[in-house]
């Protein structure tokens, strides 16, 4: 059969296509330029706009899925300069319409005040955006710009509470409207823990403002403080199932068409003096009936860092009576039973987070930022990608020149850009962020396929001459693949320590190096190999 | 007769050999000196500065703690004023400029750097300092912080990995010749080049951060692919006579690295990012170190052991 058909039929050439095809869907690229929604701000206009407010995105979502601003007020917004531009003009409780890719939103500006109430004039309508992200590639810090803080306790602590500390960061950071944060935890060679924050595009002094204290929470009754996070106060949180979980007396229920909602409850214990304090305040608030149940007049109103995070009602039996045990009680919505239960747990661990904040087991000391500005990290990856591409003609060049034979070029080229198009396509695939690390892995994993791949054509174009006569294919093969896995399993092994060392931050580079190395050792260099016995004529 | 014989079959195999090869067959063991010269020159260049300064390499501020500044435009001011007006205010600490990229980086991008630690307050007076004085917009400037601490901690542990790595690959060399001296000669061949391009990177006054290991774990991974190479074509063909077999495995592995060397040459000069520029310095200099490891010491170490097993011709 004809030379074309006999490299499509084989079944590794097959899987390679079906793999890069997959990788394709996976990225997702676009050249389209444009302006997407990165976070929407509590209260602002776009929160409040009709017939919906606008979405907030979840931190999870692929970057290709964000939502892509098209016009405002008519006016064609592309870039974020067109976009500031825009909403620069506003004036005061003016009605913009915001027509995205998926929906038209229609909202009223608001004015702006500062502290002492004076007006600032037309207040941002609360969108935070980006440039539209044109692949589904997740940009890490380096590449896209942004704060990475590590943080370490400063004394030891037990896995849980460093858990405990993690949450209560992600939780302050949300309350300040800071989307786009991931907060984890990691241990290192000498087990000493870390708790490692990084936050997209974001600068750093907002950052490090925010963590560097433990955070102050407060209930207040009538305005008044009742108590405050930190074990004076609250000597207990309770998160065990014994004292806290869904509620019985007010069970998950529909109360709507497609809408579910579950009520949660935990229990604290407070000392004396908040108890007696809490106790003082309510003795004159009159009780009140809603939905059956007495409650007291006033709410208790719950502050994290001087901004308002709850309100929940205070049930009648706790006026003037200084009970130490108290239990909170609130509820979840969902449009589901199940999605009404989830948000329901969620509100009660943040809750239980907020109040044990102030009394975390220790503080936390920044030993390392980092802070990219977006400009550096877009001026990183156009390099890169220019330098990517002069690298492998420049390789080409000196292996065709080297063995005298233009047939080369073209399989070479393929198995080059399809190592790096199938680690790109897993990256998207696991949501992982490509940071200079994950590029420089890149690096090591084409350049081990460039040996390899030179070692097949030498075994395949030269190893007549070394051997007594002619060789099979399979033989010379197996010898170029003897010094092919040799070199695979030391590449391997040396990645291994990688993953542990260095508070995780080389993990990505262990990562990519072994999917790289693998996904060509098992695939695209044999594809290599095999269209090279297709394409060259063993006619000696 | 049978001495007749025995002369056609060598003919097949064996060749008019030139002068310089038959000089070569004589005295090769003498071609180990140099390698093992250079070897020691490097260790005690090493030493030394262990002894002296207390380190091995000059830790970038990612290992020894400090803060660091990249300015993206070259502003109202140059870095060279902006480094003695910098040393003027802040005469305690060390504060040093350097410029990034090459061909086709986007204006002069510049690095500043300096061993104020991050919870110094002068630490941000610094910055702020930096970014009064280049009048820069806030998103044009980067700043990496690290504590030494962890810094000290960082580098002991990328330290250990390498270490550990080297130990990792020296079993799987093993697993794979199961013959003691081939083996070792692999892995001898690369500790001589992490040695001798450590040395040579200390010796250029350059400073070796995360960026610098990563380079040397790549180093010695392809130190290994060539020494493996080699090794398996010495040890495994059975036709031709050993320096033919090494001469082949050269021309095969000079094309590797020349192939490494100018892609690493390119990402070196159009790159401004120092992490990859750092790798790539690390890696292309090793490969310059990497051709006298394996094709003056390991394959004359090689030639040794094959000739004294009486398996060569």
């Amino acid at each position: 059969m004809s030379k074309i058909k006999k490299i499509f039929t084989d079944w590794k050439v097959i899987l390679l296509i079906v793999l890069l095809a997959a990788s394709f869907y996976l990225i997702n690229p676009t050249l389209q330029d444009g302006v997407a929604i990165r976070g929407v701000a509590d209260d602002s206009a776009a929160a409040l706009a009709t017939p919906q407010p606008v979405p907030v995105p979840s931190p999870d979502i692929n970057p290709r899925d964000r939502e892509v601003i098209r016009t405002i007020d008519g006016q064609q917004v592309s870039t974020q300069q067109e976009y500031f531009d825009v909403i620069e003009g506003f004036d005061i409780n003016q009605t913009i319409t915001l027509e995205t890719n998926r929906n038209t939103y229609f909202m009223t500006t608001q004015e702006a005040f500062d502290e002492n109430g004076t007006s600032l004039g037309v207040a941002d309508i609360g969108l935070n955006v980006m440039d539209r992200p044109k692949s589904n590639i997740r940009l890490g810090l380096d590449l896209a710009g942004g704060t990475r803080v590590l943080l370490e306790p400063d004394e030891e602590v037990s896995d849980e509470d460093l858990e405990l500390i993690a949450d209560n960061i992600e939780q302050r950071l949300n309350i300040f409207g800071v989307s786009d944060v991931t907060v984890r935890t990691t241990t290192d060679f000498f087990q000493n823990s870390f708790i490692i924050v990084e936050i997209a595009g974001s600068t750093e002094d907002e950052v490090r403002d925010l963590l560097s204290e433990q955070g102050v929470f407060e209930a207040r009754i009538a305005n008044q403080t009742a108590f405050s996070g930190g074990d004076e106060d609250i000597r207990r949180v309770c998160r065990a199932p014994e004292c806290s979980g869904l509620d019985t007396r007010n069970p998950c229920r529909e109360v709507d068409e497609g809408q579910w909602t579950c009520g949660f409850f935990f229990s604290i214990t407070l000392s004396q003096e908040a108890a007696q304090r809490q106790a003082d305040l309510t003795r004159d608030l009159s009780i009140v009936n809603v939905g059956g149940t007495q409650y007291l007049s006033e709410n208790i109103t719950l502050f994290l860092d001087g901004e308002l995070v709850d309100q929940l009602r205070i049930g009648a039996g706790l006026r003037g009576s200084p009970t130490t045990d108290i239990q909170i009680s609130g509820s979840g919505d969902g449009n589901s039973e199940a999605a009404a239960r989830e948000n329901a747990m969620d509100e009660m661990r943040n809750l239980q987070t907020i109040m044990i904040t102030g009394s975390l087991p220790v503080t936390l000391s920044i030993v390392r930022v980092d802070t990219v500005s977006p400009s550096l990290g877009e001026e990183f990856l156009n390099e890169a990608l220019i330098a990517g591409l002069l690298a492998v003609l420049a390789v080409i060049l000196v292996v065709t020149i080297r063995y005298r034979e233009w047939k080369l070029s073209v399989p070479m080229a393929v198995t080059m850009l399809s190592e790096v198009a199938l680690i790109l396509g897993f990256a998207a695939l696991i949501n992982w962020n490509m940071d200079m690390a994950a590029i420089a892995a890149v690096i090591i994993a084409i350049g081990s396929g460039v040996d390899d791949q030179i070692v097949i054509a030498d075994e395949t174009l030269e190893g007549d001459n070394r051997s007594k006569g002619k060789s099979s294919w399979k033989d010379k093969l197996d010898k170029a693949f003897f010094i092919i896995m040799a070199a695979y399993f030391t590449l391997l092994v040396a990645m291994v320590p990688l993953w542990f060392a260095g508070a995780g931050l080389l993990r990505g580079f262990a990562l990519t190096t072994v999917v790289g190395v693998t996904a060509g050792v098992l695939l695209t260099r044999p594809v290599f190999a095999h269209v090279l016995s297709v394409i060259i004529d063993d006619k000696k | 007769m049978a001495s007749r014989r025995r002369r056609k079959k060598k003919n097949k195999d064996s060749r008019q050999k030139s002068n310089l090869e038959k000089t070569y067959d004589k005295h090769y063991k003498l071609l180990l000196i140099i390698p093992l010269v250079l070897f020691l020159l490097a260790g005690s260049a090493i030493t030394y500065k262990y002894v002296n300064e207390g380190e091995f390499i000059n830790r970038g501020i990612n290992f020894a703690g400090g803060i660091s500044v990249t300015l993206q435009e070259s502003a109202t001011v140059t870095p060279e004023d902006l480094q003695v007006q910098l040393r003027e205010e802040f005469p305690d600490y060390e504060i040093n400029y350097r410029l990034l990229g090459g061909v086709g980086g986007a204006g002069q991008d510049v690095i500043i750097e300096s061993n104020v630690q991050p919870n110094d307050p002068q630490s941000d007076a610094m910055v702020d300092r930096i970014i009064e004085i280049t009048d820069l917009a806030d998103n044009s400037v980067s700043v990496e912080r690290i504590g030494a601490e962890f810094g000290d901690s960082f580098f002991r542990q990328m330290f250990t990995a390498l270490l550990v790595a080297f130990a990792f690959m020296g079993g799987v060399v093993f697993f794979y010749f199961r013959t003691l001296i081939p083996s070792s000669a692999v892995i001898m061949a690369a500790v001589f080049n992490i040695i001798v391009t450590v040395a040579i990177v200390n010796a250029l006054g350059l400073q070796m951060g995360t960026a610098g290991v990563a380079g040397l774990l790549m180093l010695i991974g392809y130190s290994i692919d060539t020494d493996i190479l080699l090794t398996t074509r010495m040890l495994k063909e059975k036709r031709g006579d050993v320096n033919k077999r090494i001469l082949d495995a050269m021309t095969t592995g000079l094309t590797m690295t020349v192939s490494t060397f100018s892609a690493l040459l390119i990402a070196y000069l159009f790159v401004s990012s120092e992490v990859l520029r750092e790798v790539a310095l690390v890696v292309i200099i090793g490969l310059l170190v990497d051709v006298i490891s394996t094709y003056v010491q390991n394959a004359n170490i090689l030639k040794w052991y094959l000739e004294a097993t009486g398996t060569s011709r």
